[in-house]
């Protein structure tokens, strides 16, 4: 018989091999990130929360220069934008360290909740639950109370700053929801896939690398932005275990100018920063769950 | 929960034995002393826009590093967490605006003399408070952890509204949420004398709660060469005149406290 197949040099060398179609690839064109986060910046309910916010500064400045001769409140938000800026630098770090060392760590929680071993299964849902169902807040105490801030290891000794405990802190609960995450996309595959690759021939541990894995970067690619842009927003309760972000500086701003009347915009200016850094995120995630939705 | 995360620290600081036998030798061998000082309290310690810390005790801190020879490392510290950064052995000394009682004693080594006082007072727009029992069942704003919140919301009555920070609270207070804001007298005066926004506020009460902030080292060299260092440091601020003038230069209403100090040095 004669099969249509293009057939690699040495087909029987590769594991598991079977004369099989394989599935066609999509060829979708790719979506730049940067045309994205223009297109969302763009729509019109960034302009209208961006518009809420300058009306509010101008009135506030408006009634500020009418009733003294004090420097106006957007003067003095300028004034403590760079130190401000310093500070979002910092939480954007410790919100993408935090999320690296969460998802390496939950992608393999997850896969082992899923693992046929009865013992290892149990213990990784425990530890899952345990740290998705604890208070944020009372994690990081934990890990700046009781990590040490320098760790000797053979007579050198390496600090251990608090922004790195609380890099920590946050990644615990990213961790948890990362291997939910990833137990539910694993279990939302029809069982027909372990089937099938199991009558190719293919071993548990190749199903899951070639087959199961791959299908479930779409399902977790959603979540995961949001779940980013979520941990984002937590990123100023590290200013309470006394890490310098930009809440705590925004604090100190406050406590130096000792402006009664500059606590309500500051506080609306750092929810900027954080509105501008993150409503894309929520875009992105959104045309991407459109994009990957299951038509029914 | 408080105790067990005390045990928890103590034993850990035990077990990295971060005790030394010489405090004083160690900070001179490194060529820095880690000061651990407020950021969100003017004018005693806070940022300017280039975030720098300035202010009263971060002048003594540079001071108390040059007298030793060494370099100052400022770390911001809040009430909440000085303590332990000084027993974990993070910082060498808190110049933190901390109040001197007994509790504390037990946890950090406070050196005399004390370096500065201060009581309770309120602040509240001119004419409308007189004395401390007007404050029967009035709103007062304060904030969290402050000392003197339980004796006047016990001792007159007054509720206590407590917010997280000075900012807030005084917004409140201007907003009319309360009759008063109860704070250190210090605080107050040289607001009252330099910030025109608190024109039509005054501060009508007698000072109560006098409370005297001290300087601390770690417990277990309060005794020790550190320790005596530090004593005759502080000694000779009161004596020479010193935190007379730096109190001046920050813009601080003048302190009897420190006038006092000065005079019994001599």
């Amino acid at each position: 018989m004669y099969l249509p197949l293009k057939l690699p040099q040495n087909p029987e060398q590769r594991p598991g091999y079977m004369p099989v179609l394989l599935p066609m690839k999509s060829h979708a064109a790719p979506v730049g990130v940067g045309t994205m986060v223009q297109s969302f910046l763009s729509t019109k309910m960034g302009l209208f929360v961006l518009a809420a916010f300058l009306i509010s500064l101008g009135a506030a400045s408006y009634a500020q220069a009418a009733s003294g001769a004090q420097l106006g409140t957007i003067a003095l938000l300028w004034k403590w934008t760079p130190l401000l800026a310093k500070g979002f630098g910092f939480n954007v770090l410790i919100s993408i360290l935090s999320m690296a060392i969460g998802t390496v760590l939950g992608v393999c929680l997850g896969i082992l909740q899923v693992s046929p071993n009865g013992i290892i299964r149990r213990v990784a849902w425990l530890v899952t639950q345990f740290f998705r169902n604890s208070p944020w807040l009372v994690l990081l105490f934990y890990c700046i109370l009781l990590i040490p801030f320098e760790i000797e290891v053979f007579g050198t000794t390496i600090p251990f700053p608090g922004w790195l405990k609380a890099v920590i802190g946050l990644s615990l609960p990213v961790m948890a929801y990362m291997s939910e995450y990833m137990r539910g996309a694993i279990q939302s595959l029809p069982s027909g896939q372990w089937e099938s690759a199991d009558s190719l021939g293919f071993s548990r541990g190749q199903t899951m690398r070639m087959v199961i894995l791959p299908q479930t970067v779409k399902r977790l690619l959603p979540p995961w932005m949001n779940l980013y842009a979520v941990l984002t927003m937590a990123t100023p309760l590290v200013s309470i275990v006394g890490v310098d972000e930009i809440m705590s500086f925004a604090r100190a701003a406050l406590a130096s100018e000792n402006r009664v009347d500059l606590l309500i915009p500051m506080y609306l200016y750092v929810l900027c920063w954080f509105f501008i850094y993150c409503f894309p995120i929520s875009g992105l995630t959104r045309r991407l769950e459109n994009r990957f939705a299951v038509k029914s | 929960m408080k105790k067990f995360l005390a045990m928890t620290t103590a034993a850990i600081v035990a077990l990295s034995g971060a005790a030394s036998a010489d405090k004083l030798a160690d900070i001179k061998e490194a060529g820095k002393l880690v000061v651990g000082v407020k950021q969100d309290y003017a004018p005693w310690g806070y940022l300017d826009s280039d975030g720098n810390l300035v202010g009263l005790e971060i002048d003594l801190a540079k001071d108390a590093a040059a007298r030793l020879g060494v370099e100052v490392e400022l770390v911001p510290v809040v009430a909440s967490n000085r303590m332990e950064f000084l027993q974990q052995g993070q910082i060498d000394l808190i110049i933190a605006t901390m109040g001197d009682n007994d509790k504390r004693r037990k946890v950090v080594g406070m050196i005399e003399p004390n370096y500065y006082a201060g009581g309770a007072n309120v602040i509240a727009p001119a004419g409308t408070l007189n004395e401390w029992a007007d404050l029967d069942g009035q709103k007062v704003c304060a904030v969290q952890g402050a000392y003197y919140n339980k004796p006047a919301a016990q001792g007159y009555n007054a509720e206590i509204a407590a917010f997280a920070g000075v900012p807030e609270a005084t917004a409140a207070l201007q907003n009319g949420a309360c009759v008063a804001f109860l704070y250190d007298n210090t605080w107050i005066e040289s607001q009252l004398s330099s910030n025109p926004q608190w024109d039509g506020y005054e501060m009508p009460m007698e000072t109560e709660n006098p409370s005297v902030w001290a300087i601390a080292v770690p417990l277990e060299d309060l005794d020790a060469p550190f320790g005596e260092t530090m004593r005759e440091i502080v000694a000779d601020w009161h004596k020479s005149g010193f935190l007379i003038a730096r109190n001046m230069a920050n813009g601080i209403a003048n302190s009897p406290f420190l006038v006092e100090q000065h005079n019994a040095q001599q």
